[in-house]
């Protein structure tokens, strides 16, 4: 599928244009297969952006598949074998959440 | 005794950079450290290349500069708050398609962990132009 | 480790300053230092419930303050004195909010090395 409108980041310039088929072409920019294990923690922040209005940082995110998954799911190893590289900036990417801060 | 500086204030408020300034050149003749000061929020505009105050005030950018040239200091703007306020690096320009890189000499972009770094290993942390106590 | 206090003592929405104190605070805590924040003056309004900003064009403080406790950040505390000019109860604030009178904001002062005032 063509992609919507991304910077330079590859993050999508309006988050208006998200849905699962956007996330799934993000994904295989990625490398990454989407599963179910990965639409888990999709869903999980599209929920933290909608109650925290904030893209988590790594510490945040880990924090909060913990609270909402279990300790199983609630490691940084669990995010990163889902999402190699950089898990919170990758995950943000593709539930199409803003980039995290910067600054963190 | 070792300082850090964070500085929240525009360059507009003139006197705030300027005590900013003294308060450095004062530690640093006594002898103290001094090597690390942070601008965040509207603080970061005094890295802007672009500003142009009238000619017979003094520039606060060019007070920084000074600092840094004559005694090492490093100058750091929030990376953060600077994209907000316009100073942007060639790469930040880039990044984010601006037609122009606009951060003043002397002065670069970093994350807040530079911020927390520097009060980590000071005995004294000041803010210039927040909120008083 | 140097304890830090970081002062939050503006309105939310008038400028950057508050958001720019709240990043600050979250950088303190996801890099594991000893942080605090204290809530002050009409920075109180910063932990009003119900905010809707998104009709400026902003995002909601309150939202960003309730993630604290995901970053391991729940020292946090709001002026007893600022609430009540303001109009705020303590069921109005995140839970994990503790509230200080005068008296016990100048001991919390002085169990910190650094104090950051936005």
């Amino acid at each position: 599928m063509a992609l919507p409108p991304l910077d330079k980041d590859g993050f999508l310039r309006d988050s208006g244009d998200w849905d699962r088929d956007v996330a799934a072409a993000l994904a295989v920019e990625e490398g990454i297969a989407l599963g179910d294990a990965h639409w888990e923690v999709l869903e999980l922040l599209r929920r933290y952006y909608a109650t925290f209005d904030s893209s988590p940082a790594m510490r945040a995110l880990v924090k909060y598949c913990r609270q909402e998954l279990g300790p199983d799911k609630g490691t940084s190893l669990y995010l990163l074998k889902l999402f190699p590289g950089s898990p919170a900036k990758v995950s943000a990417r593709l539930a199409g959440l803003p980039r995290p801060a910067n600054c963190l | 005794m070792r300082y850090a500086l964070l500085v929240l204030a525009p360059p507009q408020a003139s006197a705030v950079h300027r005590a900013a300034i003294a308060l450095c050149e004062a530690a640093i003749a006594a002898g103290h450290a001094l090597p690390r000061v942070f601008f965040s929020d509207a603080g970061t505009q005094v890295a802007l290349d672009s500003t142009v105050p009238p000619g017979d005030e003094p520039s606060a950018r060019e007070g920084w500069q000074a600092l840094a040239r004559n005694h090492g200091v490093e100058l750091i703007a929030c990376i953060g708050s600077a994209v907000r306020h316009g100073v942007l690096d060639a790469d930040e320009a880039a990044r984010f398609e601006r037609p122009a890189a606009t951060l003043a000499e002397g002065f670069t972009l970093g994350g807040l962990g530079l911020l927390v770094e520097a009060t980590a290993a000071a005995d004294r942390a000041l803010t210039f132009g927040g909120g008083a106590p | 480790m140097k304890a830090t206090l970081l002062l939050m003592n503006r309105a939310p929405y008038a400028g950057t300053l508050a958001r720019a104190g709240l990043d600050a605070a979250l950088a303190y805590a996801a890099f594991d230092q000893s942080v605090s924040v204290l809530f002050a003056g009409p920075g109180v309004l910063q932990l009003a419930p119900a905010q809707e900003p998104a009709a400026i064009g902003r995002k909601s403080l309150r939202r960003l303050i309730d993630s604290m406790p995901l970053y391991d950040l729940e020292a946090v505390y709001a002026d007893s004195e600022a609430l009540d000019r303001h109009g705020l109860a303590e069921d109005d604030l995140p839970a994990f909010v503790t509230v200080l009178d005068p008296a016990a904001q100048r001991e919390l002062q002085d169990r910190h090395e650094h104090l950051l005032a936005f």
